[in-house]
Parts: C-alpha cells; sequence; structure tokens
C-alpha cells in the first residue's frame, strides 16, 4: 500500500498508483484491449476519451477487476492484480467506482445503500458509517433523502447517491464510468459539478465520459483511446489545441 | 395576484362518474344488449339448478353422520385417546406463538389470526364435538386474546418469538412421539389432518434452505458444486413424486440394511423434502437470473464477498420476484401429501379412503370427499392469502 502523499508536492514527483503494463484483452475473437500501458500519479486526474466501442469502457473496468484480461499486468495501491480473490477484494476496498446505469440496490434506502459497504467491509459501527454517509450527502446536495428508495429519485440524484457510496468507503481511487451518460441533459450538469469538486480533493481519478468541456476542466492528463489502443496521451491543452496523432485530429474534428 | 391566479388553476373535476345504484349496475354488466341479457337468463337457469340441486343434497340427501362420527379420525388419525392432550398442548403452544405475533407484527399475522380463531370457534361450535375439545379449543382462544396483549405491549419479544417458532418443530415431534420420556407413540399411529400438515409443513421448512443452497450450487464456479447440483435437481425433476416415495418406503431400507430402522412417516418427509428442494431450486434460480448484472458488479466494486453480496444484495431481490412460484411450490406440495396414501400413511385423504370402506358408512364417498376438499380448500387459500400480503408488503421501494 502507498504511503499517503503531501498535497504540495509536484505531480510529477508523486508515485505511481495506477499501473497497466501491456494489457490485452480478447472478447472471443475479438481483440479489445491492444498493449495498453497507462501509469496514473497520486491524486492524478486522468479522463479518457475515445469513440464509442474504443474500450475505454472496458479498460477502466480492468483496474478493479471487474474485466479480466489476458495478457498484461496491473498494479492498483501496490498491490498486484491477479486471480486471488483476496487481492483483488483489497484493491476493491480501495477504488471506488460508479457506473453508467447508476446500480444502487433498489430494495435499499439511501442510508443503507451508502452505509452496506462500510459496515461489512471497513467493519465500522453502524452510527459512524451512518455520520459519514450523511456528511457526504450532505457534500453532493441530497441530504433530505436520505430515507427514501432509489426508485423515488431522478436520475441525477441517483448518481450522485451513487458517487456518494462509492466515496464512503474513503477510496484512493475513483473509477468513473460514462457517469453522465444516461442522464437526461439538465441533470448533466449537477453530475458533473459533484464530480468537479471531486477532483481537487487529492483523490485519484480516471474518468470516462463523452462530454468534452468538462475533461479540458478538470483533466491533468487526457487519454485518447481508437480500436482498443492509447492513440495519444497529453495534457488538456496540448490534446485539444495541437493534436499530433490523425486519429486525434479525426475524432475531435467530429465531436468539437 | 393575477400572476398567482393564473399559476394555481382550480383543479378540474374528473368528467367520469361511476355509476353506484345496483340498477345501473345490472344493466350494464348483465343486460346491455339482446344477446348479452339471453346469456344472463341462461347462464341464470342453470346455475339456479345447480345451486338448488346442491342446497338439496347438502341439506336433506347427504349423510354428515359419516364425518361427525369419523371426526377425531380425520382429524388426528389413530392417536391414542389417552395420549390426545400431547397434540392439544402443540396446538396451544402454536396458538400461543400465533397470538405473540399478531402483537408483535400486526398486519397479515392479524387477518391469519382472525382466520385461525373464527376456525376454532366455527370447529367448537359443530353439534357433535365433544366437551373435551370445546373446552381445549376455548383455552386456545383465550391463549390467542392473551398473547395478543402481551405482544402488543412488549415489542422487544420479536426475537424470541422468531426462536419459539423455530423450537415449534421439535418441540412437535417431541411431544407426538414421546421418545421414552412420554409414552411411545409410533408414527404409525399419526393419520389424519395432523399427519397431512406435518409432512407438508417439514416439507416446506427444510426444502427451502437446501433448495437455495441447490441454486447457488447450479450457478456455482465450482465444476464439483455445479455438476453435483445439476445432476440433483434432473434427477428429481425427472421422477415422479410417486416413484420417490416408493423409493424412500422400500428400497431406503433394502440400501440400509435391516439393522437400521426408519420410520416410515420420516421416510416419506425426506422423500418430500428431497422432491420439493429441487423445484424451488429452479424457482429461485430463475429469481437470480432477473437480477441483472449491475447489481452483481456493483456490490463487487464496493469490495463486498460473495457471501455478503448474495446475504444483502442478491438474494432479497432474487426471492421477492419468486415469492409467487415459490407460494405455488409450497401449495402444490401440500395438495401432494395425499399421495402418501399410496405407500400405506393414512393422511387426511387416506383416512377418508379407510372411513369409506368401513361397511358402517357404505355409500357415503361424496360426503367424504367434500369434506377432505374443503378441509385442503381453506388452508391452500390461507397460504396463497399469505404469500399476496407478502408480496404487497415486501413491494416498498419496488424500482
Amino acid at each position: 500500500m502507498l504511503e499517503k502523499f503531501k498535497s504540495d508536492t509536484p505531480l510529477d514527483q508523486r508515485q505511481d498508483i495506477v499501473i497497466c503494463n501491456q494489457l490485452n484483452k480478447w472478447f472471443g475473437s475479438l481483440h479489445v484491449l491492444k498493449d495498453v500501458s497507462l501509469n496514473v500519479k497520486q491524486g492524478e486526474v486522468v479522463v479518457i476519451l475515445g469513440p464509442s466501442g474504443s474500450g475505454k469502457s472496458t479498460f477502466i473496468r480492468t483496474v478493479n477487476g471487474l474485466e479480466e484480461i489476458q495478457k498484461g499486468s496491473i498494479t492498483v495501491d501496490g498491490i498486484p492484480l491477479s486471480n486471488d480473490i483476496a487481492d483483488i477484494e483489497s484493491i476493491r476496498k480501495e477504488t471506488g467506482m460508479v457506473f453508467q446505469s447508476f446500480n444502487l440496490f433498489p430494495h435499499m434506502t439511501i442510508l443503507k445503500n451508502i452505509t452496506l459497504a462500510p459496515i461489512w467491509v471497513r467493519k465500522w459501527p453502524k452510527a459512524k458509517a451512518e455520520k459519514v454517509a450523511m456528511e457526504l450527502l450532505e457534500r453532493v446536495g441530497i441530504p433530505e433523502q436520505a430515507h427514501k428508495y432509489p426508485g423515488q429519485l431522478s436520475g441525477g440524484q441517483q448518481q450522485r447517491v451513487a458517487i456518494a457510496r462509492a466515496l464512503a468507503m474513503q477510496p484512493k481511487i475513483m473509477l468513473f464510468d460514462e457517469p453522465t451518460s444516461a442522464l437526461d441533459p439538465e441533470m448533466i450538469k449537477e453530475v458533473l459539478d459533484v464530480i468537479k469538486t471531486l477532483a481537487g480533493s487529492g483523490i485519484t481519478m480516471l474518468v470516462v465520459t463523452h462530454e468534452m468541456n468538462f475533461a479540458r476542466e478538470v483533466a491533468d492528463r487526457i487519454v485518447l483511446f481508437d480500436f482498443g489502443e492509447i492513440i495519444e496521451i497529453g495534457t488538456p491543452n496540448e490534446l485539444f489545441d495541437n493534436p499530433k496523432h490523425e486519429r486525434t485530429k479525426l475524432f475531435l474534428s467530429q465531436i468539437l | 395576484m393575477d400572476k398567482n391566479k393564473l399559476l394555481t388553476k382550480k383543479p378540474q373535476k374528473s368528467p367520469y362518474h361511476p355509476s353506484t345504484g345496483t340498477l345501473d349496475w345490472l344493466k350494464k354488466n348483465l343486460f346491455s344488449s339482446w344477446l348479452n341479457t339471453i346469456l344472463t337468463f341462461v347462464f341464470a337457469t342453470i346455475i339456479t339448478f345447480i345451486g338448488i340441486g346442491s342446497v338439496k343434497w347438502i341439506f336433506l340427501t347427504a349423510n354428515w353422520h359419516v364425518i361427525s362420527a369419523n371426526f377425531r379420525l380425520l382429524i388426528v388419525g389413530q392417536y391414542p385417546i389417552a395420549e390426545l392432550w400431547r397434540v392439544w398442548i402443540c396446538l396451544t403452544l402454536v396458538s400461543f406463538l400465533i397470538g405473540l405475533s399478531w402483537g408483535l407484527w400486526k398486519g397479515t399475522m392479524g387477518h391469519l389470526t382472525i382466520a385461525v380463531t373464527s376456525m376454532y370457534f366455527i370447529v367448537g361450535c359443530l353439534p357433535f364435538i365433544l366437551m373435551e375439545t370445546r373446552i381445549w379449543l376455548l383455552i386456545n382462544i383465550a391463549v390467542i386474546g392473551a398473547t395478543y396483549a402481551v405482544g402488543k405491549k412488549w415489542s422487544k419479544l420479536k426475537k424470541s418469538t422468531l426462536i419459539g417458532w423455530f423450537l415449534m418443530f421439535p418441540i412437535t415431534i417431541f411431544l407426538l412421539n414421546g421418545f421414552g420420556v412420554l409414552n411411545h407413540v409410533g408414527s404409525n399411529l399419526w393419520g389424519g389432518f395432523l399427519l397431512t400438515l406435518l409432512i407438508a409443513i417439514v416439507a416446506i421448512v427444510f426444502s427451502f434452505p437446501i433448495g437455495l443452497l441447490l441454486a447457488l450450487g447450479r450457478r456455482s464456479k465450482l465444476p464439483i458444486v455445479r455438476w453435483f447440483s445439476i445432476g440433483y435437481i434432473e434427477l428429481i425433476r425427472g421422477v415422479p413424486l410417486i416413484t420417490i416415495l416408493f423409493v424412500a418406503q422400500l428400497m431406503l431400507p433394502l440400501f440400509l440394511g435391516n439393522g437400521i430402522d426408519i420410520d416410515n412417516v420420516f421416510r416419506a418427509m425426506v422423500g418430500f423434502t428431497l422432491f420439493t428442494a429441487a423445484y424451488l431450486a429452479e424457482n429461485i434460480r430463475g429469481g437470480l437470473q432477473s437480477i441483472p448484472r449491475g447489481q452483481f458488479e456493483a456490490a463487487e466494486a464496493l469490495g463486498l464477498n460473495t457471501t455478503i453480496k448474495m446475504t444483502f444484495i442478491i438474494l432479497p431481490q432474487a426471492l421477492r420476484a419468486v415469492i409467487p412460484a415459490m407460494v405455488g411450490s409450497f401449495i402444490g406440495i401440500f395438495k401432494d401429501t395425499s399421495l402418501v396414501a399410496i405407500v400405506g400413511l393414512t393422511d387426511l385423504l387416506g383416512m377418508g379412503k379407510n372411513i369409506i370402506s368401513n361397511p358402517e358408512f357404505l355409500g357415503t364417498q361424496m360426503e367424504v370427499f367434500i369434506f377432505v376438499a374443503l378441509v385442503f380448500l381453506i388452508f391452500c387459500n390461507l397460504m396463497s392469502y399469505a404469500s399476496r400480503r407478502i408480496e404487497q408488503s415486501l413491494g416498498v421501494g419496488k424500482r
């Protein structure tokens, strides 16, 4: 496990918290990840862009072991990802994940959704878990919904609960898999605002998204995926204003 | 002010006014066209004839003496009269728990308690009942009332009441059998509705955990566990229940040798439990498959291990989805207990058949079968009513 970094350390002097080396994955005969290598520093915000079907979601899901890789190696927070379920579970304790389709537990209240994992995995007493949960709900702006069920909330509210649920485990890394793609346009902003405030808090983030302005605003680095490969990595300015690769130019011209 | 007026439009009355009068209803539903009018008359005539016939038969022709003379046999079989108090104690304990649960949980429990109490009352009012029975029934009703008051007052008793329900089963078996402490009453003497109820309850209670494990086993990643579960489920589902009962009754002693003598009733209970478990497993597996993959992934991403994921996330949703199917299986097994008559046990139906073949009661099969059907009808309906209520109460926060 890595030691906590000092917030005034410059990004390039921090340690790598996610190390992906030559990842390869096949779905049957379809080669979905081709020699993907990416290192992420502690506290860095990496946004992953790319056309749909380019393997960016698959990539982010390999980081916490939701997708198996066939070749390559992943190290998260100093723990090498193996087939051993104990390793996978200790990595998952340190990584929170937010899904495109929220995936809240529909049979539990919002508060129970958030406190379940801290109580059973972190072994916190119930009172502490509920206190932390209420603080998080306050932070994402919906403390008054704590005793409702997910089905009674709007999409944007549900996604904010999902973020709070992931944060309740106090993870070092947050993975966002297209967090706004299933939302109505007027709700996208409220979710992005929550993610933006997180980006300044020192937590390491990997975000798959289609929101270009958001990417430009929060990212320390942007990674562009196409056909299962990393095409280009760079700061937002480098990538948006001065793209080097042909396919980056093509992608940006289609989007912007 | 004008603006406010514009914003708060008065809610308009719905233009639909349902007619409430009986005449209106008749006109709308029975006599809306000449074809419907004819159909109404035809069916009214048929129903009247059937109704008159039934009433005549029930009140004039039928010889209900066969039921009143054999009431004890039908309910408890040949359980010795001197030892009947043990059955009464069991029933009183059940009444105790029912009353307590009513006070603690109210709602559905209340409806079921009222049903049970009125059953006690109706049986107690039957003209041919012994005085002793009446007293016992009165005690039971009093116990329900008293424990209801207790349960209403002390809501802390919930846990002990649940434990009480779980202990009820071994206590019942102990009291009925005696096991040396009390006079031994062999299970060959247990019969009638008592036997039906015992076999059904054992099968339902024990098949549930086995079925749950089989359902999980069939989805397991471990090949041996998976193949065992598939093999078991397909084997049991591929064989008729009767065959399983025969195997349990006739083959088991052969396999186990002469030294080990297993009780007849116990063998039937095992047969029913194993049979129901296979069907339940498939029901539960259906529920598990209805849970979207995102729920599994969300639980895993939070770092929950398999046990916690299943207990808190997957199974509550899966089981809720299959309550109707599971209760369907339970009702099925309750009625299928009448098959034990074939392997020589005298359950309610078996006892009925024995009574019919008694020369003293020749030609009374109609009366006996109608009585048996009525008992099954009441209990099956209670079960399906309970299932509907449980479904409703678990429907909170449905996605």
